[in-house]
């Protein structure tokens, strides 16, 4: 039960509708904010009054055109709060961005080779250098969402299973960086908050029931029903690596990788097409290109990886009956690739499904993990006790350059 | 208007046996019987549902027209929108029948029908083995396979109400078979046809049941026993798939094969070789009443919170 006497939860809400036309309506006039949240034009006026004392929302013009007085317009403040993704895998990027969503800076670079607590310090250095850059302080930054490969344990926070960044898995991440950057961290798995960020800004709008299936160093799944991540009971849903798929799960290899991730990760492209014979390649990209250009042996391989692409897919569509499956990650975004396993999952499944590929690529850790961050800080200002369901995010905006 | 009813009515319809259940408000059975389902299928069937549920307001003494909350059980997928019946082989015409447009003209707007086997699994988490489980899945085996999923403590029913058609699931001999595409491959290696037509192609009797076999077994047959042995794997191989897709707490086995400690045994045996990490297994605790208490559970449900409302939530401005 709440423990707010009621007037307190009437301003909060208050507060919460006037915020969240500002979100999706800036700018916009104390006269249509009132309009917009049926709020009065006295209570409208009171939030907009104490919004503007916290700095949380600026004048920004006046309308024109209309007959009689023209009114303020306002917008929020970039200066009302700021949020920072951050997506830690080979490459380590991260992103700062406003109260409203508005990406203000992004900073990439490879992540520190010796892993561990060397990462996390490259990962404060970035977020600083970013807030300093913008003239802000990083006491603003009040939200910071990391993606990072493996398993998250939703109950203890820590990172399970992330076998491409050395020494993460038994350091407390989150307290690390929640004393290095001053405000709260959360965690979440890559694949995870790239579904997301395809959700937010990307390929997968408006859609309620979304699997991202990702391809590249590893392979991994995302699952969105019902408008909210399937994470498991520990945190391990999505680890479709281990799908028996492709071989024989028995195998020494297979077992320990996982059956599919074995041949179809990019690390498995390259074994088997070095085993059928082809020349000694050092990427998955370099078989795609020699494919293209005619080498038969690389193009079975790649169909091969396809087919067993399309396996997976069909596994998915028979178990959780998404509406759409994302395609992501180095591979999986390829659309000549996805086209492939668009037409084997066609042969499998008796009811089709549409498959897409990534449209924010590379950054879809990121924008997902800032989709979070918002969420949270929106939260934070604005939750109202029992009423737990996020402010949507304002709809996607233009990426602004560096 | 006639008076507020007291009691809901449940139903779990399958290929040969209609159930059905009288329960108050607590989703205490008060009346119950059981029929052989009408062969004619379609119009039929829905007319003998709701003529059980006359049946047995009678025997508590009410009129079937007060009953207000009534769950049926159906095999087969429900379209979230258009709620219609497909992908039920095993009765003829519901696909072309509506029957809970039926349902409704008879017992009024409180009428729900879900898929049996997520029926199931509500009633393994109210009374079964999967009590305080958020994160489960029951897998039906029997004449087909069926998935009944618990995703975050709630039932999922998938884009088009066809998550957990794991018939399905491309685990197999050849998923791009012609048999495949029209039967499912994975129910092409463990359904009921399946197992006995395994029997008879490694050199055992023909025209025995699955019963038999598990008899046969017992007998200490050979044949029997690598017949059960292929079949766990395939099984295995789904269960290995579905923990590694969903990570769930409890994979509960049902279904008039999939209850048989000889199979699930076996299942569990062949696992920790197939995934690195532990996978929960169960036998139904419910067994072939699974599907019935589910829908009880839900109608008592819908009618205590009917005469009970619940506070109501904060609404925004």
């Amino acid at each position: 039960m709440p423990s707010q006497p009621l007037a307190s939860v009437t301003r909060q809400l208050s507060r919460r509708s006037v915020f969240e036309a500002l979100l999706h309506r800036s700018p916009i006039s104390r006269a249509d904010l009132a309009k917009v949240t049926g709020l009065s034009k006295q209570t409208t006026s009171e939030v907009i009054d104490a919004f503007q004392q916290q700095g949380l929302v600026r004048p920004v013009g006046r309308t024109s055109g209309n007959v009689g007085r023209t009114a303020v317009l306002y917008e929020l403040s970039p200066a009302g709060g700021h949020v920072l993704g951050i997506d830690l895998g080979a490459r380590l990027t991260v992103t700062l961005a406003d109260i409203a969503g508005r990406v203000l800076a992004e900073a990439d670079e490879p992540t520190d080779s010796r892993g561990g607590a060397w990462a996390l310090e490259q990962i404060a250095r970035l977020a600083d250098r970013l807030a300093r850059d913008n003239h802000t302080h990083p006491s603003r930054i009040r939200s910071i969402v990391l993606a990072t490969p493996g398993v998250v344990n939703p109950r203890s926070g820590a990172i399970e299973m992330a076998p491409n960044i050395s020494g993460l898995g038994h350091l407390n991440v989150v307290g690390f960086l929640s004393e290095k950057l001053g405000s709260p961290v959360a965690i979440e798995n890559d694949i995870n908050l790239a579904l997301l960020g395809e959700i937010w800004h990307g390929c997968a709008q408006k859609v309620a029931n979304v699997a991202f299936l990702a391809l590249g160093t590893g392979v991994g799944l995302g699952l969105y029903v019902n408008g909210q991540l399937v994470r498991g009971e520990n945190g391990a849903a999505g680890e479709i690596g281990y799908l028996p798929i492709g071989g024989d799960p028995l195998q020494a290899e297979a077992r320990l990788q996982g059956c599919l991730e074995y041949q179809v990760g990019a690390h498995g492209i390259v074994r088997r097409y070095r085993e059928a014979g082809g020349s000694d390649v050092d990427s998955a990209r370099r078989v795609f290109e020699l494919a293209q250009a005619g080498d038969t042996v690389a193009a079975s391989v790649i169909e091969e990886t396809a087919r067993l692409t399309g396996l997976a897919a069909a596994t998915i569509v028979a178990t959780v009956d998404p509406q759409l499956i994302v395609l992501g990650g180095s591979v999986g975004a390829r659309t000549d690739f996805a086209d492939k396993v668009a037409r084997v999952l066609l042969r499998l499944a008796p009811r089709p499904v549409e498959i897409r590929t990534s449209t924010l690529g590379k950054r879809a850790g990121v924008v997902g993990a800032l989709s979070v961050a918002l969420n949270k800080l929106h939260d934070e200002l604005f939750g109202v006790a029992d009423l737990a369901a996020a402010l949507p995010l304002p709809p996607p905006r233009a990426h602004a350059s560096r | 208007m006639t008076r507020e009813s007291t009691h809901c009515f449940a139903a779990d319809l399958g290929g040969t046996k209609l159930a059905a259940a009288m329960a108050d408000a607590r989703g205490q059975i008060v009346a119950e019987l059981t029929e052989p389902t009408d062969p004619r299928g379609g119009a039929h069937v829905a007319e003998q549902i709701a003529a059980s549920a006359g049946k047995l307001a009678r025997t508590v003494g009410i009129e079937a027209t007060q009953l207000r909350h009534v769950m049926v059980g159906v095999p087969g997928a429900i379209d979230p929108l258009t709620r219609r019946v497909s992908l039920t082989p095993n009765i003829t015409g519901l696909q072309d029948f509506d029957v809970l447009d039926y349902l409704r003209s008879r017992f009024g707007p409180g009428v729900e029908i879900e898929n049996d086997v997520n029926l199931a699994m509500l009633g393994e988490q109210a009374l079964g083995c999967a009590r305080q489980c958020r994160n489960a899945a029951f897998l039906a085996l029997g004449t087909g396979a069926g998935l009944g999923l618990l995703i975050d403590g709630k039932l999922f029913h998938g884009a088009r109400g066809s998550a957990g058609e794991i018939a399905d699931l491309p685990i197999g001999r050849d998923p791009t078979s012609q048999a495949a595409a029209t039967s499912g491959t994975f129910e092409l290696e463990v359904g009921s046809l399946a197992i006995v037509d395994r029997y008879r192609r490694q050199g055992g009797a023909t025209g025995v049941t699955v019963r038999d076999i598990f008899r046969l077994l017992e007998e200490g047959d050979e044949v029997a026993a690598a017949v059960l042995d292929t079949t766990a794997r395939w099984v295995a191989l789904a269960v290995a798939t579905l923990q590694s897709l969903l990570d769930l707490e409890l994979i509960v086995f049902g279904g008039s094969i999939g209850v048989r400690a000889e199979l699930y045994e076996r299942v569990r045996r062949a696992l920790p070789a197939l995934f690195s990490r532990p996978i929960t297994i169960a036998p139904s605790e419910l067994g072939d009443r699974a599907g019935l208490i589910g829908a009880v559970c839900a109608a008592a449900q819908a009618l205590r919170q009917n005469r009970e409302p619940a506070e109501s939530a904060l609404q925004l401005p």
